[in-house]
């Protein structure tokens, strides 16, 4: 392979970089002046830039940098993921950060490094440029939440996030060690051989050596029991960098989760199966009934994405249990990029309504609807979209989790049930937000809250996008079954 | 033509989304947009039945016209819509009544507050009830029952302002949620037992009878056929949505609604969805055999509800209360019907009741508005001058429901009632038989106390006419009702019988019999006991003229009935106390329950463990650090020192228990190496 196709292979990241330091350029050069107002459209033309390229090279399906990377579907399709809720949050930081820090051209910069990190994370296919991109995205995250440095609460959140990311990481390194010394290599292929061949007493580390690994990946996507760090950071962040936490960060978690897991250590499916499944049902029952008391939106969504991390891992578990073909795989794919528009079209809203209010209290939004009828609608319609209503991505994304779990035996048909059963107990925290909005009667007086440019371009694009698929999801169907196959099909 | 079906629910839905975000600001524009959505797929529709016509094969290889595949599982799951002679029926009788219902409501709501809100509500409904009958799979048939759902107690509770008709949309919805969630559980017995929830492949012959087959063992009905238990899971999605006994009590409250709401939920839409959904799964039920347990028990509550909610009409005096028994009732009919076999008869009176219910509800309507506004029959009287094209086609709705010649009531009970008495089923043909009496009763007072005598009240004495919006529809559905039973007439009825040809309707939706592995076969008149059923019509009718028309009550006289019945007259009034026992067991029940699970979960759950959880970490926490134990004991005030040992400079680092956080990630690590080292 020449250096050129290499380059095209790399051509999104490459885009990205560019993107990000231009913006931070910009940004010193400019500092002071009114011409910083371009740089979020800088940085989303980049973002969208870097979408064009990943589309442009998908189904090519090749590894490069020797077997540091693979550019396949899968993790194409992660980077679309990550891309689109980029440029997502980038609409919705706007007017929220230019308020809240002195400046923001370094908040967009740290943002796309974070998403850098994530394209580069879901590429990895060798234990070294995984741990890499891994940490690259946790530091830059780590800043991110503690942006607003004014803030006890922001700065709280990013210590201690930093602090439970640097155990987290630990365990999880200390696991890399252990593989690298049982196997004496550190690409997952290898690995993978490697522990095949050695069938004696090394393969049995395998399993310990796992939960190691699972520990740092069940803390990126901040799945019970290592979602503690969660709530507090995601309520004390920007609310622009508790979404892209939720979408972005976690689903990079589940990409490399994923590629380890069926790649490296597909041939102890059945027991790691079982642990995540065990993940799944703890997260499922504590995320929704924990969230159920939640007075503060942004931390009744913190335990809301802890839940759906658990809906997300009963797709991935249905594989686990059953490996033939793509069962269940696509689902979680299919999850992760409904749930990117979802969840981050309602942190929009909410990103509007605390612009206004500075207030994230439910109890605040009383009487939304009066006041801004197409906010208060559109945020329904998100809330719609996680409880799983019919027109909305949200179903399909559940049906598509749930449903093969129900025919992969007695253990999917529990964690199906329990899913189900604990959707149902979700349903009651989403929708008392939608009575709240509506039903309940606010200050009258109240003005009407304004939604900045950016962030209706934003709230229009997420509801747009989750109704398409909400009503006509096959092309995400198939380019989700698609891009699941490649992985399933690695050695 | 036939792959256009998709239309049908779309339109409607369109209309509902346009106006809800659009045309809510222009009454006359939501109007317009309603009545265009529901006409054009009215039209589509018609188009659809009559291409269907004498297609008889289109029963096992319907039409269908795919919308999603999802690759769930190790296999593919194809959903979509279809039509098939039963999905044909549905569809010539469902959008022309929502038509007419919308054209009245057009009179009836003049007016009202909330008049575009009402017309948007009205399209999703409609859009519920006819995705449901295009639905190809139970998914997407759950998906529009529950949309149905939502509906109906945004309609019912439409006028929320007042107590009662709040009250009464949160009862029909919380009481149908009771069988939606045995209909639920139905449909995952079924997926997690074929794999599949398309009804073409659920009624492949080989899977049914592995479902007849395939046993399980229930802790007291003991070995159950799959068949058999997802029939009757089913059954209880049926049993809500039909309002059947026990789950009856939502239907008379829901009466609250606005009136032409009324005829939409009880005639075309929500209550023909249950008995629509036991015979599209009618192959399922029939899998174990005749007679089995899923059968028995659906003509069973059948029956029962026919003849005990017809007792209860008996002593009803709002007008509307009467006819939402007599509905109840009249499904009852249906669900027997089907539960002794007869599909054929059981889908006709489907239809032919819906047409002359829907007739009813809307002329009651009439009256109600014409006669501002009084729905007591005691004290309305003397409108059959007042209002003569209501009374006439009131009258000809009341002759379709008592079933006399030739009215449409009269083909589809008798059939009902002769292949009860062909196929042995006595007990179910004598208790349908009496409640067919006491429906010509109940239908006979009804008019003579609304239409015949003096006006009992000062509104009755001024009624008037209504608009014509409102008197069109129901003159259509006069026709409709006095004419469309004439489309399944048994072939060998003297005269009528040759002239129309060999049943045609049997022969249209018989075919779909085939997939049961059964014939379709149409017997021929039982003239035993089509007389027997005619002379009982017309003695009941008569008795109710003979107790209010031949002497006419004064204003204030009680009802005669109470004299004659006597103390069983305020058990029928009151409903035979249902709703009170239900009010005294259930709810007061659930209400315990849930006092005692809020109080465990606060008091003895949640805040306890909370505390446990804090005080074991802050044990943990004593042993590695004697520092640490002063801090970490999980309550505020523990926190609040710990954040005045630590100066300000730590304060928020502290206050959030990071060293607990990371206590539980080692001790989670530790746990599970330590489980899989020892396993």
């Amino acid at each position: 392979m020449n250096a050129l196709t290499t380059l095209g292979l790399l051509s999104p990241e490459i885009l990205l970089l560019i993107t990000a330091l231009a913006v931070l350029t910009l940004d010193l050069i400019w500092h002071g002046e009114r011409r910083t107002g371009w740089l979020p459209y800088l940085a989303v033309a980049g973002t969208l830039a870097a979408i064009v390229a990943t589309l442009a090279i998908y189904g090519r399906g090749e590894s490069i940098l020797g077997e540091m990377m693979a550019a396949d579907d899968f993790a194409l399709f992660f980077k679309l993921v990550a891309l689109s809720a980029t440029a997502l949050v980038i609409l919705g930081a706007r007017q929220h950060i230019a308020a809240r820090a002195r400046r923001e051209g370094e908040f967009y910069f740290l943002l796309l490094s974070a998403t850098l990190a994530s394209m580069l994370a879901t590429a990895a296919t060798d234990l070294i440029s995984l741990y890499l991109a891994f940490e690259f995205l946790s530091l830059a995250s780590y800043v991110l939440v503690s942006y607003l440095r004014g803030d006890d609460f922001s700065v709280e959140g990013g210590i201690k996030y930093f602090l439970y990311g640097a155990v987290a990481s630990a365990i999880m390194l200390y696991g890399m060690t252990l593989l690298y010394g049982a196997t004496g290599t550190t690409t997952l292929r290898g690995i993978a051989e490697g522990l095949n061949r050695s069938a004696g007493p090394l393969a049995s580390l395998a399993i310990p050596i796992s939960i190691m690994l699972l520990a740092g990946f069940a803390f990126k996507i901040a799945i019970a029991p290592f979602h503690q760090w969660a709530p507090d950071a995601y309520e004390g962040a920007p609310t622009p960098v508790t979404a892209y936490l939720s979408v972005a960060s976690k689903m990079t978690g589940f990409a490399v989760l994923l590629r380890v897991m069926v790649v490296g250590m597909g041939d102890f499916q059945p027991t790691w199966a079982r642990v995540l499944g065990a993940f799944a049902i703890v997260s499922m029952v504590l995320g929704n009934l924990v969230a159920l008391q939640q007075p503060n939106i942004k931390r009744m969504l913190a335990y809301s994405s802890i839940a759906h991390a658990g809906y997300i891992m009963v797709g991935f578990v249905t594989h686990g249990l059953d490996p033939v073909g793509f069962t269940g795989l696509n689902g979680v794919l299919f999850y992760a990029m409904v749930y990117v528009f979802t969840n981050v079209g309602l942190f929009l809203g909410i990103i509007a309504f605390e612009n206004a209010t500075d207030s994230t209290k439910i109890a605040d939004f009383a009487g939304l609807f009066r006041r801004s009828p197409v906010l208060a609608i559109s945020m329904c319609y998100f809330l719609f979209s996680l409880t799983g209503i019919p027109f909305t991505g949200g179903m399909f994304a559940k049906i598509f989790v749930f449903g093969p779990a129900m025919q992969a035996g007695p253990f999917g048909l529990l964690l199906a049930g329990i899913g189900v059963v604990t959707s149902v107990v979700g349903a009651y925290y989403y929708l008392n937000v939608v009575r709240t909005m509506f039903f309940v009667a606010g200050d009258a007086s109240a003005p009407a809250v304004p939604v900045g440019r950016l962030v209706q371009i934003g709230l229009v694009a997420a509801a747009v996008v989750t109704l398409a698929i909400g009503v006509f999801p096959q092309p995400l169907v198939d380019l989700a079954s698609r891009s699941a196959v490649v992985l399933g099909m690695l050695p | 033509m036939l792959n256009l079906v998709w239309l049908v629910p779309a339109l409607p839905l369109a209309a509902f989304a346009a106006i809800s975000v659009v045309l809510w600001r222009d009454r006359r524009a939501a109007t317009w947009a309603a009545w265009l959505a529901i006409g054009a797929s009215w039209l589509i529709a018609w188009a659809i039945f009559a291409g269907t016509w004498g297609q008889p094969q289109l029963a096992t290889e319907p039409v269908r016209v795919g919308i999603l595949t999802l690759p769930t599982g190790a296999e593919f799951l194809r959903l979509g819509f279809m039509v098939d002679p039963l999905t044909g029926i549905m569809l010539f009788m469902v959008p022309f009544l929502c038509l007419l219902i919308f054209v009245y409501s057009r009179g009836y709501m003049d007016g009202d507050p909330r008049y575009s809100r009402y017309f948007a509500y009205v399209s999703l409904f409609a859009t519920g009830m006819l995705g449901l009958v295009v639905s190809d799979n139970l998914l997407f048939l759950y998906v529009f029952w529950e949309i149905m759902g939502l509906c109906s107690y945004l309609l019912i509770s439409f006028w929320f302002e007042k107590e009662s008709a709040y009250r009464a949309g949160l009862k029909a919805f919380l009481t149908t949620r009771v069988g939606d969630a045995l209909l639920l559980l139905g449909l995952l017995l079924l997926y997690s037992r074929t794999g599949t929830l398309t009804f073409s492949e659920i009624f492949q012959a080989d899977v049914l009878s592995r479902l007849a087959d395939t046993v399980v063992s229930l802790p007291l009905l003991g070995t159950v056929p799959v068949a058999v238990l997802a029939s009757l899971l089913i059954f209880g999605g049926a049993v809500g949505k039909s309002a059947q006994f026990p789950l009856h009590v939502w239907l008379p409250d829901a009466m609250e609604g606005p009136t032409p709401v009324s005829a939409l939920i009880h005639a075309a839409t929500m209550v023909s969805a249950g008995v629509y959904l036991v015979a599209r799964m009618f192959p399922l039920y029939a899998a174990a055999g005749p007679g089995n347990g899923a059968m028995t028990t659906v003509a069973a509550i059948g029956a029962f509800t026919a003849l005990f909610s017809a007792t209860i009409a008996v002593a009803q005096n709002d007008v509307k209360r009467v006819l939402a028994f007599s509905t109840i009732s009249q499904l009852g009919y249906m669900m027997a019907g089907l539960g002794i076999g007869a599909f054929v008869a059981g889908v006709f009176h489907l239809v032919t009741h819906a047409f002359f219910k829907a007739l009813l509800f809307l002329g009651s309507g009439s009256v109600i508005v014409g006669s501002h506004h009084e729905q007591d029959m005691m004290k309305l009287g003397g409108l059959r001058t007042r209002m003569p094209v209501t009374f006439w086609s009131f009258l000809a709705g009341t002759l379709a429901l008592a079933g006399v010649f030739p009215f449409a009531g009269f083909w589809s009970k008798d059939e009902i009632l002769a292949e009860a008495s062909h196929g042995g089923h006595m007990l179910v043909y004598v208790v349908l038989t009496l409640a067919a009496l006491l429906t010509a009763f109940y239908m006979g007072r009804q008019v003579c106390l609304t239409f015949l005598g003096q006006p009992r009240s000062h509104e009755a004495e001024h009624a008037h006419e209504v608009t014509p919006f409102m008197y069109v529809p129901v003159a259509i559905l006069a026709f409709m009702a006095t004419f469309l039973g004439l489309m399944g007439v048994p072939a060998d009825f003297p005269i009528l019988g040759k002239l129309l040809g060999e049943n045609p309707f049997h022969h249209y939706i018989g075919e779909m019999l085939t997939l049961t592995g059964a014939h379709p076969e149409a017997h021929g008149v039982n003239w035993p006991v089509m007389l027997i059923s005619l002379v009982l019509a017309l003695l009941g009718l008569f008795l109710g003229w003979l107790v209010y028309g031949r002497r006419p009550l004064e204003a204030g006289q009680p009802d005669p009935l109470r004299r004659v019945l006597g103390s069983l007259y305020p058990v029928l009034e009151n409903r035979y106390y249902v709703d009170e026992f239900y009010q005294a067991t259930v709810l007061r029940a659930v209400h315990w329950l849930s006092a005692t699970f809020t109080a465990i979960d606060s008091r003895w759950v949640i805040d306890p463990f909370v505390n446990a959880v804090g005080r074991s970490f802050g044990r943990l926490a004593s042993r590695s650090s004697s520092f640490d134990g002063r801090f970490v004991d999980g309550a505020v005030h523990a926190t609040a020192r710990l954040a005045d040992a630590a100066g300000r400079a730590l304060r928020p680092v502290q206050t959030g228990k990071v060293q607990d956080y990371l206590l539980v990630v080692a001790t989670t690590v530790l746990l599970l190496l330590g489980v899989f080292i020892i396993l």
